[in-house]
């Protein structure tokens, strides 16, 4: 949750300096950290809104923006295999290069959650295509988890995980907000 | 210095100290011809007035700048002044010129989408808006050129956060020059919320967008805007995305809506209608037969997403009938090409939650469940909450604008005239 604050901060630190840039043009750091923040948020239509603004010029002085949203484009198109494709084909340079780490590891936690939810059985080859893992990664990850892999047909059992509850809030402040509904009510 | 300017600067000097800004409104408005037509002089008064001080001066020169033909040698010094302008000046003084000062929001925005830089302007109109308004929920008509603005330059953000903001007072701009009377251009306040729309759209908040077309087409007209009409089309679109059916129009739109717009936007009848039949082939034959207009009013791409809506509601339809079934069936029900088409569809569908299921891909079955929310746990109790809040809120409000109105001079006289009237009858009755 830490990261998540911080990147927000960061993203809007950002978004003023693009904001302020004379001429409307920021400089290409800029324009690459916040385009590989927005992937790392899950913010595709942000993502693609900059990238439609980012002018020609910087475009092509900077190249690494067109790998940052090659990624974002896989993303949009929730292809998996892709995304992680995308991520490792480049070298990614310092600006941006931690935040891309994120990204994938988000992507990866995605995955999992969507295969939880989503397979009762699934076959190895696929939970290794959706988290971007080689198979013999994927299989020790599986038995990790708990999930049951059929030695002979290679098919992963995944296990759902209960949703987890969010803490509630202290009973004065439930209790505060209840006098104040009846006397609405009442009144 | 023309002897016509050096009458303005003192007028404008000597009412400012006096602090008799109402008299200097009236003054400016009738100076405006003075000023255009002594423009390369201009300059040369700017410097003698004080932005604080003189904020209703600077601001009659600046308009009249922006009035003058052919000036494309001065933009760069123009706009620089005038963010100047808008930075550092006076809120009091500005408030008493609204119209002036949407005007000149208004010319600088047409000005900037002119040179195709609306970027430059997005921070200097939300300081414009801050420095008119009252309250954070006053609309003026600078929203719609902030949201406009945004539009172009494909930077939502900035309009977000004023578009979140519900809309409960407008800020009456007064135009002397044609009316004596308070009013807001309707122009504006329809942009603001076609934009809006479109803006909230754009960044998929589907149930906003839907809310913010339904006011644009809500509002009260005599006459057809072309706003309206826009905004009525995507309307129909965007109730299709989210409810799969055209939302009834409320009841207090007024009659144009049903009498001349829904006439106009026929084609999106027909689309509306074909997507009510669920068939996938019928929905393409509409489309490819209208595909021009959708094409021409800007909308082929919500006609697209609408197209893939259709697979997911029918499949939608198939957890109602089916417990479980094979992927390969759901591909032929549903008209998609594959049984791996169909798992990604699914896929996607259990991501957004639009759907419960689960794929077993070992027999390639996919098994319908119910949705997993009880409806007892604490978030439903929050969300309850905070909906109450909205309501209390909303009480709260209407009761206030009653008050408002019961103690309006004009509704007293109104309704105490009718109980006058009505008492001579009376009496006759009782004789």
């Amino acid at each position: 949750m830490v990261i998540n604050i911080n990147l927000d901060k960061a993203a809007g630190e950002l978004e003023v300096q693009e904001l302020e840039a004379p001429n409307g043009v920021a400089s290409p750091h800029v324009y690459e950290r916040l385009l590989a923040i927005y992937l790392c948020q899950n913010d595709l239509c942000n993502a693609k809104f900059l990238w439609k603004r980012i002018p020609a010029s910087v475009k092509t002085a900077a190249p690494e923006l067109a790998s940052i949203w090659a990624v974002g484009q896989q993303m949009w198109k929730r292809d998996f295999p892709a995304i992680y494709n995308a991520l490792n084909s480049v070298t990614w340079s310092e600006n941006v290069a931690d935040i891309m780490r994120e990204v994938q590891e988000i992507t990866r936690l995605r995955a999992v959650d969507l295969i939880t939810r989503a397979y009762s059985s699934i076959s190895l080859d696929a939970v290794a295509h959706m988290t971007g893992l080689t198979s013999d990664v994927a299989n020790k990850a599986c038995s990790e988890k708990g999930w049951q892999i059929e030695a002979d047909t290679n098919i992963v059992h995944p296990v759902r995980s209960s949703t987890v509850i969010i803490g509630q809030n202290s009973s004065e402040d439930q209790l505060y907000r209840l006098t104040d509904f009846v006397s609405f009510l009442e009144n | 210095m023309a002897s016509a300017l050096e009458q303005f600067v003192n007028t404008v000097r000597t009412l400012s100290s006096q602090g008799n800004y109402r008299e200097l409104c009236d003054y400016l408005c009738k100076a405006s011809e003075i000023l255009i037509k002594n423009n390369p002089h201009l300059d040369n008064v700017l410097e003698t007035l004080d932005i604080q001080q003189h904020s209703l001066g600077v601001l009659a020169i600046l308009c009249a700048k922006y009035n003058i033909p052919n000036a494309t040698n001065i933009q760069e010094a123009r706009f620089n002044q005038t963010k100047d302008f808008i930075n550092n000046c006076n809120g009091e003084q500005i408030r008493l010129a609204p119209d002036t000062f949407a005007e000149l929001c208004h010319l600088v925005t047409s000005n900037l989408v002119e040179q195709k830089q609306p970027m430059k302007g997005i921070l200097l109109l939300r300081k414009a808006i801050s420095k008119l308004q009252l309250f954070d929920s006053q609309l003026t008509s600078i929203h719609a050129d902030l949201c406009q603005l945004c539009l172009l330059a494909k930077c939502l953000k900035p309009a977000l956060e004023l578009l979140d903001i519900d809309i409960i007072g407008i800020c009456q701009e007064i135009n002397t020059q044609i009316q004596g009377g308070a009013q807001f251009d309707a122009k504006y306040f329809l942009l603001y919320y076609h934009y809006g729309g479109m803006i909230y759209l754009a960044v998929r908040n589907l149930e906003r967008a839907l809310y913010f077309f339904e006011v644009a087409i809500t509002t009260p007209a005599r006459a057809v805007s072309h706003i309206m009409l826009e905004s009525y089309k995507k309307y129909i679109l965007v109730s299709l995305l989210l409810h799969g059916k055209i939302q009834t129009i409320p009841k207090y739109a007024s009659q144009v809506v049903c009498r001349f717009i829904k006439p106009l936007s026929q084609p999106y009848h027909e689309l509306a209608n074909a997507f009510a039949s669920n068939s996938t082939s019928e929905l393409n034959s509409v489309v490819n037969k209208h595909s021009e207009i959708f094409t021409r009013d800007h909308n082929m791409g919500l006609v697209k997403q609408i197209s893939s809506v259709l697979y997911k509601k029918n499949i939608q339809r198939l957890t109602k009938t089916f417990l479980t079934l094979s992927l390969s069936d759901v591909a032929s029900r549903v008209g998609l090409p594959g049984p791996a088409d169909a798992e990604k569809y699914i896929l996607h569908m259990i991501e957004d939650e639009q759907i419960y299921a689960t794929i077993n891909q070992k027999d390639g079955m996919v098994i319908f469940r119910d949705e997993p929310e009880k409806y007892s746990g604490p978030e439903v109790l929050q969300s309850l909450e905070t909906q109450l809040q909205a309501c209390m809120e909303l009480d709260k409000q209407i009761l206030q604008m009653d008050e408002e109105i019961q103690v309006n001079p004009q509704y007293v006289k109104k309704a105490a005239g009718l109980q006058e009237d009505e008492q001579p009858t009376k009496s006759t009755y009782v004789m």
